[in-house]
């Protein structure tokens, strides 16, 4: 038992990469005081956008460049909604996802005849994204976020926005921030780990990041423990599927989401969440 | 009067954007209307078809209606509709009524997972309830592949429902049941006292709490009524419409509900119509997919516009 779990870490510590990207990205914005429910559909829409950059150029680099692109026009979407017009944010992230499931579908059936998304996608050589995942991104957004004016004001705009001048500005920068991270976790998804597009491929992840921002407590420490945790937990998924121990496949599928609402509920005592998260 | 204006004309945008998105990709816009209205409004089997996808968006727009009225994020619409035919289900073997009080029951069960986790762990429904929308698909398709796999054993579905609801020339009963429930909410809402006070903490919890009601207590009942709205879609479309159970079952009815909701102001009354605008794009939707080729996902597409046009004259109005 303890081998097939051994095993199955390093491709658990790869398959949690695009969540750990998510999670990194909604930290940051929920640290804005905004909750980004729409992080679901950026990361789908991007998961298609960088099939679609890949396919066209036959360049791996240029269809990184076009999740993030997706992730950013979904961005801005949700930001000219959330913020500029101060709309429930969690109505907005809810069209949004409606939204991003609905034009993937859309464009999928439509470029279906074009055998963009039959071929497979150009491969990556050598894994840039999972040092900067794990390593380079958490420690970039601590010094950020924990170091700098910017970042004090950005976590001051989740605390007190009326003690901050242009909330919006620090937001909209949050927003932009959320939108490489969750691009990059949306192209990986479907450059790295997949070859391709699939409808509704993110499978719940952006819900999943989310509620590990709430394990962690909006701390970066907190992020990567809960995303390992997470993915332990799906390593065990892996290696039960792989063991066969007769155990019900649609099961082991729920696995997943059974762990997040355990690590949701997990969260010991009293979260302090920034003081102005969700207010309009 | 005004609201009816701006919802009318926020499902009118809505439809001009899909015309807009259809030429794009080089389809004829007026061509795609014309296949839109013809296949839900042009024929008596349209029309039959539009009221049957109206009565599970009926249902789940008062789920979710309730729900925000009274201030809880129940997303969970969709797991609650998969609880409530499994349910449903079960309790066909007992004849209708025990089968859709069952679905009922397990709806207001599922959505109660969420106020539990809320009230003992504080983690919030709008994440639990998702996430229990996921576990609810992957149970039923355990179910589907597994104990409840139909005896031939040849597709992922279960045998028919022992229960079907009673025709109603070429719809069924569920079309009485889903507009009983709707002036059933409009009376529970507007004429009772707990109808009141569930509105009054959806509009200022601690308000509430001063006025000397329990709020908790209070959320946790309208998470019940309103899972149970969706538990019952769920019995239904089992019993007047699918009679069995397979893996995509839930087909997006509980996030429509959302949409639907919003449409309808959050109104029981208003619901009707909104879930038959909301019906007759799904069924326009599935003639795009058949005759032209067209993803279905356009009917998704057309909620989320709705939403967020709504959401868009909703900011003009109120900055003047």
């Amino acid at each position: 038992m303890f081998e097939l779990v051994a095993d199955a870490l390093p491709l658990a510590v790869v398959a949690s990469t695009p969540l750990l990207l998510a999670v990194e990205g909604e930290l940051v914005v929920q640290r804005s005081g905004i909750i980004n429910l729409g992080i679901e559909g950026m990361m789908l829409v991007s998961a298609m956008t960088a099939v679609l950059a890949a396919q066209l150029t036959k360049s791996v680099a240029i269809g990184f460049l076009g999740g993030v692109g997706g992730a950013l026009l979904v961005a801005a979407l949700f930001g000219a909604f959330a913020i500029a017009m101060r709309a429930d944010q969690i109505v907005t992230g809810t069209a949004i996802n409606l939204l991003a499931l609905g034009v993937t579908s859309f464009v999928y059936q439509e470029l279906q005849q074009g055998a963009i998304f039959v071929q497979s996608v150009p491969r990556m050589h050598g894994d840039f994204v999972l040092p900067l995942a794990w390593v380079v991104f958490p420690i970039a957004l601590a010094l950020v976020l924990w170091n700098t004016s910017f970042g004090l004001r950005l976590r001051a705009c989740g605390e007190n926005p009326t003690a901050v001048p242009h909330v919006a500005r620090y937001r909209w920068s949050a927003l932009a921030i959320e939108a490489f991270l969750a691009g990059l976790g949306g192209a990986y998804l479907s450059l790295g780990l997949s070859s391709g597009f699939a409808e509704n491929m993110t499978a719940g992840r952006g819900f999943i990041a989310l509620s590990i921002v709430i394990f962690g407590r909006w701390k970066l420490k907190g992020a990567l423990l809960g995303t390992a945790i997470f993915g332990l937990a799906a390593a065990l998924q892996y290696a039960l599927q792989a063991a066969s121990y007769g155990l019900p496949f649609h099961l082991l599928l729920a696995i997943p989401y059974v762990v997040t609402l355990l690590i949701l509920c997990g969260v010991a005592g009293r979260v302090r969440a920034p003081e102005s998260l969700g207010v309009r | 009067m005004k609201r009816l204006l701006i919802a009318a004309a926020a499902a009118c945008v809505a439809l001009l954007l899909l015309a807009l998105s259809a030429l794009a990709f080089g389809h004829d816009p007026r061509e795609l209307l014309a296949i839109l209205v013809r296949g839900s409004v042009g024929s008596p089997f349209a029309i039959a078809g539009t009221l049957l996808k109206s009565v599970p968006l009926l249902l789940t727009g008062l789920s979710v209606a309730i729900a925000f009225r009274a201030g809880v994020w129940n997303i969970g619409g969709e797991g609650q509709f998969i609880a409530g035919a499994l349910a449903g289900l079960l309790g066909a073997r007992y004849g209708v009524i025990v089968s859709l009080l069952a679905a009922m029951l397990a709806g207001a069960a599922w959505a109660s997972l969420a106020t539990a986790m809320r009230l003992w762990r504080n983690a919030p429904e709008v994440l639990t309830t998702i996430l229990l929308n996921f576990i609810a698909i992957h149970l039923l398709g355990w179910c589907v592949n597994g104990p409840l796999q139909e005896r031939a054993a040849q597709y992922p579905q279960t045998d028919a429902a022992a229960a079907t609801l009673p025709a109603l020339g070429s719809v069924h009963f569920g079309v009485v049941l889903a507009l009983a429930a709707s002036i059933g909410s409009w009376w529970l809402l507007y004429r009772t006292a707990e109808g009141l006070r569930l509105r009054a903490t959806g509009l200022n919890p601690s308000a509430a709490r001063w006025a000397g009601i329990r709020v908790s207590a209070q959320l946790a009942r309208a998470m019940a009524v309103s899972g149970a709205a969706a538990g019952l879609a769920g019995g239904i479309e089992l019993l007047g419409v699918t009679h069995r159970l397979f893996e995509r079952f839930a087909a997006g009815y509980g996030y429509a509900g959302i949409a639907v909701a919003l449409l309808a102001q959050l109104h029981p009354l208003a619901v009707v119509a909104s879930a038959l605008f909301f019906g007759a794009l799904t069924t326009g939707a599935g003639e795009l997919q058949r005759t032209a080729g067209i993803s279905s996902g356009v009917a998704t597409l057309g909620q989320a516009v709705v939403i967020l046009v709504l959401i868009g004259v909703d900011y003009v109005r109120t900055r003047r």
